[in-house]
């Protein structure tokens, strides 16, 4: 059982870095389908990064620059430009996707082959005195940083959100652009602003996959992970302790249908892979035409 | 009302209230739309050639040998053909889907679902009627891929979820659905890994002598034709563009939207799923995983790198099929990655939607 929690604690981490990048894109007014490709070069950034510097602080920085930088190619597109959101995400996916398998072979000198880069996964710092306690110490303050940064994360960006005039000023321009702009705001700037944050958050969620817990880098490793965190965020209704708990149940939904194959389970695994999708379209099929989504979500900024 | 157009009146402003949230006005073209495209193009292919030299190659080598590799020998030119088949047939049904202002990504997914239709139908087909076997697959690949098309459109309109959320969300519903299928009901018993079994003789699609390519391509340059004067010529394509410039104006005009909603991502459906079809029955000869991998997505390139015109798809959906060809060459002779096409890719997309296609 603890097994099971362990596992999903450790699939959901990623999961939460992107769905709270994904949360301020959103709540900003811009649908955030290109978390898969902010993650995936946030991934790769981070594994050059650490074995070209030889330190995982570097690798964790170029983590955050290599997310923004897609996207920032998002934010000039979809919001400076106004060209769909959606479409621009999905493009982001296909440009990350391409630009990191380039490179890494590129980095191998050319040719079919990859790069082979194996680093040392990122160590547990177990918290003194807490990681003591019975079960539930090496459960959770055994983790290795990166994973407290996600608890953390959800902390910063509740408050940010809640409670500062920056994150009021985000929240309205995902609900009421003209608004913003009418008290004296610039809604593209926050937008843009808004996007290229999300990248450099859900960059930290693909280093965290990359550097912390796999120690290299491979093609398209991210294998849907960003989607499935823009899926939990929906789930979360872009509330980020919500969202958190979404990437919990999704990881766990992982982790038992690993165990059902390790058990030689084989029916409808694939099945329960289905599940976070699934709950996702359940979840905005019920919320219908309720408020929750931002209501200038994917609307483009009028030219004035 | 023979002629929507002429009985549209001016409404006042103030008669149209805000549009519903979804129901805004989607897309809007700019003019002089070639060049906008083509300057795209060239901008991501310089992007391109600064990357090659950037990691020390000569980017004019690269694209020669990736020019000899696409249509160096016949050979070549029908692999080619085969790559842009599936990319034009569910590109010209998205772009007829954009013209209407939907957005429907799903053709990754409805293609998949197509090639299980397509394969679900040619094993169990009676041996008795070689003849249909062909017909009867390739029209249970369409089937599928409207019904998956529909489970989405009924989510969007029913429930009043965003179409590109219910669409993408079902298409990896339907990636992992080939893998459960692959597993029970039409899966190769100890194969090792994700496969059906070999198609019977009976589907195997007929060859363009010479250049080795499936006449799949042949059915659909017709199909991307004809949806081009379905487009152009008939009220059903004209409600679609009034439609997609603006939605108030084509309820004003008495079209039902649900029903345009319908027809249009049931008949995208249905050209996604024929082209997971046409991929299994003319290139794998089998159901594999992930045979359709990125082909959906790519689908919405060539669509908007074809303007959204059905006919422009077909030069579009060539540009990417001989890109992709060409690169596999390319990195053998150059030792330049073939990946190099998907940046291209990715970028003239980036490229083509600052420049072309813009939301009101």
């Amino acid at each position: 059982m603890t097994d099971l929690l362990a596992a999903a604690i450790r699939i959901a981490t990623p999961l939460v870095f992107a769905a709270l990048g994904g949360i301020l894109s959103e709540r900003a007014g811009v649908f955030a389908v290109g978390l898969e490709g902010m993650m995936l070069t946030g991934a790769f950034a981070a594994v050059v990064g650490a074995w070209w510097s030889g330190s995982d602080l570097v690798g964790i920085l170029l983590a955050l620059l290599g997310g923004a930088a897609i996207a920032l190619t998002v934010a000039v597109v979809a919001v400076r430009f106004r060209a769909d959101n959606m479409v621009t995400g999905l493009t982001a996916n296909i440009l990350a996707f391409g630009l990191t398998s380039y490179l890494l072979r590129e980095l191998a000198g050319g040719g079919g082959r990859p790069i082979a880069i194996h680093l040392t996964p990122l160590a547990a710092w177990p918290i003194p005195g807490l990681s003591d306690l019975p079960v539930l110490g090496p459960l959770l303050f055994a983790q290795p940083p990166l994973t407290y940064l996600a608890v953390l994360g959800c902390l910063a960006l509740a408050l940010f959100l809640n409670r500062t005039q920056a994150g009021l000023t985000l929240r309205a321009t995902g609900e009421n652009p003209e608004a913003v702009f009418a008290a004296g705001g610039n809604p593209m700037r926050v937008r843009m602003l808004a996007v290229i944050a999300c990248g450099a958050v859900a960059g930290l969620g693909g280093a965290v996959l990359s550097l912390q817990q796999v120690g290299t880098f491979t093609d398209g490793m991210m294998g849907g992970r960003g989607y499935l965190a823009l899926a939990s965020l929906i789930v979360g209704r872009w509330n980020p302790w919500a969202a958190a708990a979404a990437c919990l149940v999704f990881g766990a939904a992982e982790a038992f249908e690993l165990r059902l194959q390790s058990f030689g389970v084989p029916v409808g695994s694939y099945i329960v892979q289905m599940a976070p999708y699934v709950i996702a379209l359940v979840v905005l099929a019920g919320l219908g035409r309720s408020t929750k989504l931002p209501a200038a979500i994917g609307q483009p900024l009028q030219s004035d | 009302m023979s002629n929507p157009a002429s009985s549209l009146p001016a409404p006042a402003s103030e008669q149209i209230r805000k549009p519903p949230r979804y129901n805004s006005f989607r897309l809007q073209l700019r003019d002089n739309l070639a060049w906008r495209i083509l300057a795209a193009v060239v901008l991501s292919m310089l992007c391109a050639a600064a990357l090659i030299a950037l990691s020390g190659h000569n980017p004019l080598t690269a694209f020669a040998a990736m020019a000899v590799g696409a249509v160096g020998s016949p050979h070549q030119i029908g692999a080619a053909l085969n790559r842009t088949t599936p990319y034009l047939l569910a590109g010209s049904g998205v772009a007829m889907c954009f013209r209407a202002g939907i957005i429907n990504i799903g053709a990754e997914g409805q293609i998949a679902v197509g090639g299980i239709g397509a394969t679900a139908v040619a094993l169990i087909w009676p041996s008795a009627l070689p003849e249909l076997a062909i017909a009867a697959s390739l029209l249970a690949a369409a089937a599928t891929g409207a019904v998956w098309a529909g489970i989405a459109t009924a989510i969007h309109l029913g429930r009043r979820v965003h179409e590109v959320l219910a669409t993408l969300l079902l298409n990896f519903i339907a990636l992992l659905l080939v893998k459960q299928m692959l597993v029970r009901p039409l899966g190769q018993f100890g194969a090792g890994f994700l496969q059906s079994p070999q198609l019977p003789a009976a589907t195997r699609l007929w060859r363009i002598p010479e250049v080795d390519a499936h006449f799949g391509i042949v059915i659909t340059v017709i199909i991307a034709a004809g949806l081009s004067f379905v487009l152009w010529r008939t009220r059903f394509g004209f409600a679609l563009r009034v439609a997609g410039n603006s939605r108030p104006a084509a309820a004003y005009a008495g079209f039902s939207l649900p029903r345009l909603t319908w027809s249009v991502m049931l008949l995208a459906g249905a050209v996604a799923g024929l082209a997971g079809g046409i991929e299994v029955l003319g290139v794998h000869r089998r159901l594999i995983e992930g045979f359709s991998l990125g082909f959906g997505f790519k689908a919405v390139t060539v669509a908007l790198l074809g303007a959204l015109e059905p006919m422009a798809v077909i030069p579009a959906s060539l540009f990417v099929g001989l890109l992709e060809a060409g690169s596999l060459s390319m990195q053998r002779q150059i030792g330049v990655p073939s990946a190099l096409v998907v940046v291209i890719e990715g970028l003239t997309m980036l490229f083509v939607l600052a420049a072309t296609v813009r939301r009101v």
